[in-house]
């Protein structure tokens, strides 16, 4: 394990435990004690389509974090229904492979599916669900993900 | 009356002029090293982008080295990486 990675996810640890964001919520119990394998809550924000609804994200941590992407999906028995979301927990989001950034964070992570979840207007599965689901790696970062920009629609 | 020193021991301290508190990349404070070095200084130096973003140099190679060459960008502000000459 590198210095860079563990100094770094003990540093989040606290912080997140300390001062989490809005809808997040994280029992660092749940990590493991080499810290690559964390469980965060994350809880449907009011007034959205999935107000009230609770989901875990897993986040999956190699030696060469911060410079490579955390690995993170949905895990447990609710997976949010969702155009960019997977129903085997895999979320298609640019920051999490090619747009990723040492300077992003878990917190940052968070935030951004909490944001995605909240600017959805209609709960669907992406339309190539079952095909996806049924030929997909275990890890979603070995899918080559076609990223579009929906913000405007 | 006369004072007459007969030792003294100077003692300075430095600092980095940098426009914000810790690294982006390893989020340890740069008056610190990265965490791979021991001792902060000239050893674990920090550098500039044109962007007027700044690193450890450490941090900020070890970035650009798991880049594609033609798309290394800077970590806080993702325009294309060029280090700042002074």
């Amino acid at each position: 394990m590198s210095n860079t990675m563990e100094k770094r996810l003990q540093k989040e640890l606290m912080k997140l435990v300390s001062e989490p964001p809005a809808g997040v919520t994280f029992d660092s119990e749940s990590a493991d004690s080499k810290l690559t394998l964390w469980k965060v809550k994350v809880v449907g924000a009011k007034d959205t389509l999935y107000d009230g609804e609770s989901f875990i994200l897993q986040f999956k941590f190699t030696p060469k974090y911060p410079f490579e992407s955390p690995q993170v999906i949905f895990i447990g028995p609710n997976i949010p229904v969702h155009p960019h979301i997977y129903s085997n927990g895999h979320i298609c989001l640019s920051i999490l492979t090619d747009d990723w950034s040492p300077a992003l964070s878990v917190q940052a992570v968070c935030l951004s599916i909490v944001s995605m979840l909240s600017s959805c207007k209609k709960k669907v599965r992406p339309p190539d669900n079952v095909v996806y689901v049924s030929t997909c790696s275990k890890n979603p970062k070995k899918t080559n993900w076609y990223y579009h920009d929906d913000s405007q629609s | 009356m006369k004072v007459t020193i007969q030792k003294w021991i100077g003692v300075a301290s430095w600092k980095w002029q940098v426009n914000d508190d810790n690294c982006g990349i390893c989020r340890m404070p740069f008056d610190s090293c990265c965490p791979e070095c021991k001792l902060p200084g000239d050893d674990c130096t920090i550098v500039w982008g044109e962007c007027s973003h700044c690193f450890h140099v450490h941090c900020i190679l070890k970035w650009l080295q798991s880049q594609n060459y033609q798309d290394q960008t800077c970590p806080m502000c993702r325009q294309s990486w060029k280090f700042k000459t002074h």
